[in-house]
This record gives C-alpha cells, sequence and structure tokens, in this order.
C-alpha cells in the first residue's frame, strides 16, 4: 500500500506561513500534480513529503504509517529534481547504482537492477557516459532511472520537464505517462504548466498561496472551477471572465446584465439563491463555448487574430476595453478591426459571486 | 569555418597595443625575468662576496657533499610531507562543517579561523615562542590536565620543535585553505546531497564519495599552493626557532633547518656565496616543478 495522506499539514519559515494546512488524499497508483503560480508552495509541499523540509504542523502518512519525522531515505520515495542533481564526477551507471551501494545489495544485484532500469529508459549507449556528455533529456532520464533502481512506492518529481525544449517536453511528458502506466506506483508531481497537468493526471490539486484551491480529475476541474482562480488557471487559452451585474430573475435563473458590452442581458442557470439585484457577479466562458448559435450575443470590436491551423483565435474588445478571446472553428474571413457579434449560449457560462466563489 | 577566415587580419605589430602593455612588460623583464636568469648564471659560479667566477657544475657537486643542506633537504621535505597533508584535511573537514546551515555562529567562526593567515607574523610568532617555551602556556596546560608529566621539550628536542613549527603553519594556514573550500562547496547544487539524503547514502559516504570528487580542482589548487609555500618555509623557523638570528640555529641540532633558510644563511650569514645560494634556490625550483607535475599527473581527468 502506498497511499499518501495529508492532514492540516503547515508549514512556516520563520514568522512567514507558506503551506496554510492541507488535508489531501492520495490513492495507491494515484498520478497526483500540484499546479498553480509561481510561489505558491508546490515544491515546499513536495519537500515535506519528502523530508528535506520538516512539517510545521499537521500529520503525513505514507502506506498508513506516521511519517513526520522519519528520515527521508526510509520513507519508500524517491525523487527526481528540476536541476537533475545527477553526480557530475560519475557515469551513467555509477549515478544509478551508487545509492545501491548503501543498500547493502550485492554487487551482482546493483548491475542488475541498474541494466533494467536503463532498457526500461532506453539508456543502454549511454551507461559509460559522464552527466556533462548527456542531453538534457538524457540526463533527466538518467534521473528518474536513479529513482526507478530503488523500487519507492511513491515517486517525487518537482518540475522535472522545465528545463527542456517544448518539443523535448511533450516526448518526456509521454514517457512519464508510460512509464505510470508500466511501473504502476504513486507518482505526486509538480508543474507551473497546466498543459502537463490536464494530459499527466488523474488527480489535479490547484494550490495558491499555500492552500489547496481544489482537487479533482483534470476534466471536472476544467468543467466545474469551484472558483474564479481555478477557472482561470485551468484551461488555454483562459477562460474568459465579463464584469456583470445581477440585473432579476427567477427561480433557477438570474439575468446578467453585462454593462461593457452595450447593457447585454444574458441569463444564467443559477444552482443557489439569487443574488441581490445589483450585486456585481463576474460571468466565465471559454474561448471555444462561443458559437454562432448561442443565444446570448455579445458587440465586440477585433483586436488581434491567430490563425492556429485547427482553429483561429479572436482578440476582440468590448467598448469599455474588455478583452474577450474567442476560439473559432471556421476559417471565416475576419480581419482586424470588424466589429461582430460573438455569440454563445447562455445555458454553458459560468457564474462566480463577488469573492470569486462560483454560483453556478 | 568562412565566419573565422573572413575575419579583418590583424597587423603582427600594433604600436597602441604595445604601448599599453609596454609598462607592465618592462617592470616584468627588470624586476622578474632578469633576475630568474640571472640567478641561473649566478648558479654556476662560485666565490665570496661580489667576487664570483664561473666554476661549471662544482656548486651542484657540492650540494651532494653538504651535510647542511643534506639536512635542509630533509627537514624540508619532513615538512611537506607531514604539514601539507594533515593541513589540507583538517581545512576541509572544518570547511564542511562550517558548511552546515544548522551550526550557529557560523559566520564569526569562519573570520575566526580564517584570520591567522592575516595576522602579523611578528606578533604571532612572538606568541607562539611564548606559549610553547619550557615553561609556557602550552606545557602549563598540558601538565594540568594530566597528559604529560614533565613539560614537552619544544625547543631543545629536535623532534618536538618540528612538531611546534607544523602546528604553527598548520595554524596560521588552515584558514585560508578552508576559504577555498567553503567557496567550492557552496557552488555544489544542493539538490545533489538532496538527492543523495534521499537515496540513503550516509553522511560520511556523502562527503567522501561526493563532497571530495567535486571539489577535485580546488583541493589540486590547494594542494600546489600548499605544496610551494612549504617549499619555500622560512618565516617560522626563521622566527620561532631563532634561525635567522645571528649565530642562532634553526632549532636543536638545526632539526629546522630548511632550504630557504639555508639560502638565508649562505647568502646573508655565513661568508657570502651568492653562487651556491642560487644554485640551492634552483633545487627549490625543481622540487617545485616536479611536485606539481605529480599532482596535476594525479588528479588528471581519467578518459572514460
Ligand atoms: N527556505 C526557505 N526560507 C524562507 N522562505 C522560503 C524557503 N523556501 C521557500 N520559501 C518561500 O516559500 C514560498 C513557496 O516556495 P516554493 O518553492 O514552494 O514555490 P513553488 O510553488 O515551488 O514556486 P515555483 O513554481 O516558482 O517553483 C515562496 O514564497 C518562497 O519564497
Ligand atoms: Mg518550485
Amino acid at each position: 500500500m502506498s497511499d499518501v495522506t495529508l492532514r492540516d499539514v503547515r508549514k512556516s519559515f520563520g514568522a512567514v506561513e507558506i503551506i496554510k494546512g492541507v488535508d489531501l488524499d492520495i490513492k495507491s497508483g494515484e498520478f497526483v500534480v500540484f499546479v498553480g503560480p509561481s510561489g505558491c508552495g508546490k515544491s515546499t509541499l513536495l519537500r515535506m513529503i519528502a523530508g528535506l523540509e520538516t512539517i510545521t504542523a499537521g500529520d503525513l502518512a505514507i502506506g498508513g504509517d506516521r511519517m513526520n519525522e522519519v528520515d527521508p531515505s526510509q520513507r519508500g520515495i524517491a525523487m527526481v529534481f528540476q536541476s537533475y542533481a545527477l553526480y557530475p564526477h560519475m557515469t551513467v551507471r555509477e549515478n544509478m547504482g551508487f545509492a545501491l551501494r548503501f543498500a547493502g545489495l550485492p554487487k551482482a544485484e546493483i548491475r542488475k537492477q541498474v541494466d533494467e532500469a536503463a532498457r526500461i529508459l532506453e539508456l543502454e549507449p549511454l551507461m559509460d557516459r559522464k552527466p556533462k556528455a548527456l542531453s538534457g533529456g538524457q540526463r533527466q532520464r538518467v534521473a528518474i532511472g536513479r529513482a526507478i533502481v530503488r523500487h519507492p512506492k511513491v515517486f517525487l518529481f518537482d518540475e522535472p520537464l522545465s528545463n527542456l525544449d517544448a518539443e523535448l517536453r511533450v516526448h518526456m511528458r509521454i514517457e512519464i505517462a508510460k512509464l505510470h502506466r508500466d511501473l504502476g506506483a504513486t507518482i505526486i508531481y509538480v508543474t507551473h504548466d497546466q498543459v502537463e497537468a490536464m494530459t499527466l493526471a488523474d488527480k489535479i490539486v490547484v494550490l495558491r498561496s499555500g492552500v489547496v484551491e481544489q482537487v479533482g480529475a483534470p476534466l471536472e476541474l476544467y468543467d466545474n472551477p469551484a472558483n474564479l482562480f481555478v477557472a482561470g488557471f485551468i484551461g488555454s487559452p483562459k477562460m474568459n471572465f465579463l464584469k456583470g451585474v445581477v440585473e432579476g430573475g427567477s427561480a433557477g435563473r438570474a439575468d446578467i446584465r453585462l454593462p461593457d458590452f452595450g447593457g447585454a442581458v444574458v441569463p444564467v442557470a443559477l444552482k443557489g439563491e439569487l443574488p441581490a439585484a445589483g450585486s456585481p457577479v463576474t460571468l466565465g466562458i471559454r474561448p471555444s463555448q462561443f458559437t454562432e448559435t448561442g443565444d446570448a450575443a455579445l458587440p465586440v470590436t477585433v483586436d488581434m487574430l491567430e490563425h492556429l491551423g485547427s482553429e483561429t483565435l479572436i482578440y476582440a474588445r468590448s467598448t469599455a476595453s474588455d478583452l474577450v478571446t474567442i476560439a473559432s472553428q471556421s476559417r471565416s474571413n475576419i480581419a482586424m478591426g470588424d466589429t461582430m457579434i460573438a455569440r454563445f449560449p447562455s445555458s454553458g457560462a459560468l457564474l462566480f459571486s463577488a469573492d470569486g466563489k462560483r454560483i453556478y | 569555418m568562412s565566419a573565422i577566415s573572413t575575419r579583418p587580419k590583424r597587423p603582427r605589430f600594433d604600436v597602441n597595443g604595445w604601448l599599453f602593455v609596454g609598462p607592465a612588460l618592462a617592470l616584468i623583464a627588470i624586476f622578474m625575468v632578469f633576475p630568474i636568469l640571472h640567478s641561473l648564471w649566478m648558479s654556476f659560479q662560485s666565490g665570496l662576496g661580489m667576487r664570483l667566477s664561473f666554476a661549471g657544475l662544482k656548486n651542484i657537486y657540492r650540494l651532494f657533499n653538504d651535510p647542511l643542506f643534506l639536512m635542509a633537504l630533509t627537514n624540508t621535505f619532513i615538512f611537506f610531507l607531514v604539514q601539507v597533508p594533515v593541513m589540507l584535511t583538517l581545512a576541509l573537514i572544518t570547511a564542511a562543517l562550517l558548511n552546515n546551515p544548522d551550526i550557529k555562529f557560523r559566520g564569526v567562526l569562519r573570520t575566526a579561523i580564517f584570520l591567522p593567515c592575516v595576522t602579523s607574523l611578528v606578533a604571532y610568532t612572538v606568541l607562539f615562542k611564548s606559549m610553547f617555551v619550557a615553561n609556557g602556556l602550552v606545557n602549563t596546560v598540558l601538565i594540568n590536565l594530566g597528559i604529560v608529566n614533565v613539560g614537552i621539550p619544544w625547543m631543545t628536542d629536535p623532534f618536538w620543535c618540528r612538531v611546534m613549527i607544523i602546528i604553527a603553519i598548520t595554524w596560521r594556514w588552515t584558514g585560508y585553505n578552508m576559504i577555498f573550500y567553503l567557496a567550492a562547496m557552496q557552488n555544489i547544487d544542493r539538490s545533489v546531497y538532496e538527492a543523495a539524503r534521499i537515496d540513503g547514502v550516509p553522511t560520511w559516504a556523502r562527503f567522501v564519495s561526493l563532497t571530495v570528487p567535486m571539489l577535485k580542482p580546488v583541493i589540486l589548487f590547494t594542494t600546489v599552493t600548499s605544496t610551494i609555500g612549504t617549499l619555500q618555509l622560512f618565516d617560522e623557523v626563521s622566527t620561532i626557532t631563532g634561525g635567522g638570528s645571528a649565530g642562532g640555529a634553526a632549532g636543536p641540532g638545526n632539526s629546522a633547518l630548511t632550504l630557504s633558510l639555508y639560502i638565508y644563511n649562505l647568502t646573508f650569514k655565513f661568508a657570502p656565496n651568492l653562487g651556491y645560494a642560487a644554485t640551492v634556490s634552483y633545487v627549490i625550483v625543481l622540487l617545485v616543478a616536479i611536485l606539481s607535475f605529480l599532482q596535476f599527473y594525479a588528479a588528471r581527468e581519467r578518459k572514460a
């Protein structure tokens, strides 16, 4: 069993609280990704699980055993660092086998383990090279190999791909996904790249300033963000946020007036209570939700166009210069400076209260 | 390739360039190159004071039959073989300890350990002399702690005299070398150690198998500079053991006579024989060259 459980975990550096009470359940074999903006505490939380940072308060358990005070080497984890952290004076083979010498394994056994990892990662032709004679992607594979040979219960990755170029990043992303499938180990993976998070994760943990904003499967977070922050963070291009005012409505429906768009009124389905008329709200629409048949209409001016081939991104402005991104599947003959009516189905729009909470 | 060949050719002689480096070159030529060459010439001459005459290889024959030279050579080697490894090991260990962020007063300790090499030579030798005399501080402490029954004859026994000199130079230069190690250690990526820690590599192995190999270039550098320093050892033996004063021997039975001190004595204390002194100087040059070469050879990057 390699469940990882965090209960009200906190971390302070001096007087500054960086991790402000995190509760998390990670099931055995799950691929969990921590995302969040820079400085939100992703690395700190991962390093606390690894045992490289002490836990100020709360409980950490791996496989059901409390780990707060356990030495990093006894936690059954292995970690892959952003900087690879290879031993520069050792060959690839020595890098992967070094730690096993201290686990009391016989030489032949170490060799077998290292060869097995090299085979999985296709490192065989590089075994006698030193790290400085390897490319970034190869170094990263050696770092992963060094983790594999220890057969950890939990793999920890801290932004392992951020030093690689875009193409290699995609390639390594697939490799890591395969590795997870083949090894079946629990993986905790830190990134600030939300595409990496969406593609790799079974479960995404969105962090902001040391607080968990939402936990869920990638599509769940995409379709049902709990608040403005998650809605804006997950999905690319970013969700459009339009300032609105509650005009009125009835049970299960709110009419939202958009003052920046010539006072267009959009009826939005509502789950909870109808906010008082006149209270400010935010309407969220993903760029891909715009369609020509939508019932809600926004008059906009086209500012910029990006032709990506499969789709066209239209950056448009309202009268009050609110920027709206529209992803259009058709190659219409819109030009910069044109005025147009952007339509979307009002049933797909999300509604957020003034404090950022989702109210539908 | 083509980028290189199309680069405009510089004239070999550029007046402006030579004007800039000229003064420096002139000074180097007068105060370094000329003395080096002249002393080489002098080493083949013999005579008293300035009345030198060409002597061919006579000075070199004399070396092998000169008991004082052989004594100085032996002493210098003893100091080099014992002191350099002891000091560098000590420096490496203190650097590793002071690199640990959990240690309190790190800054103060670093400064305290570094300070000896910038203190005044005279002040420190006077202090060491007074500490190591028969009834000085060191013996008093050792006797009171019950470590020895009778005071150690630092100043009168050849063995202990050498020990004292080694303690003195080690005290003075350990901190200096430690600073190099500390600087290099702070350049090592911390995550290398974190990775080793997670992988269960014990502390001693992190030091022996990670820190030391990663510091190899700096260790080589300090070994070479310390070797040169010890082969030229003069200050301490001259002042603490009285070897530099008129009529004083360098320690009991010249047990602390070093090559540098012997050169000084040949030139300024005995009947001045500049030619022979120059020959002994070149022995040091030769030793430094051979030892440095051996050290670089031992530390070379082996092909994988
Ligand atoms: N040793 C430390 N002492 C004091 N503050 C620290 C320490 N380590 C991290 N912090 C602070 O904790 C916060 C979170 O840092 P952390 O490295 O976890 O961020 P992150 O989410 O990994 O960011 P990034 O995406 O840039 O890597 C930052 O504000 C950082 O300044
Ligand atoms: Mg980080």
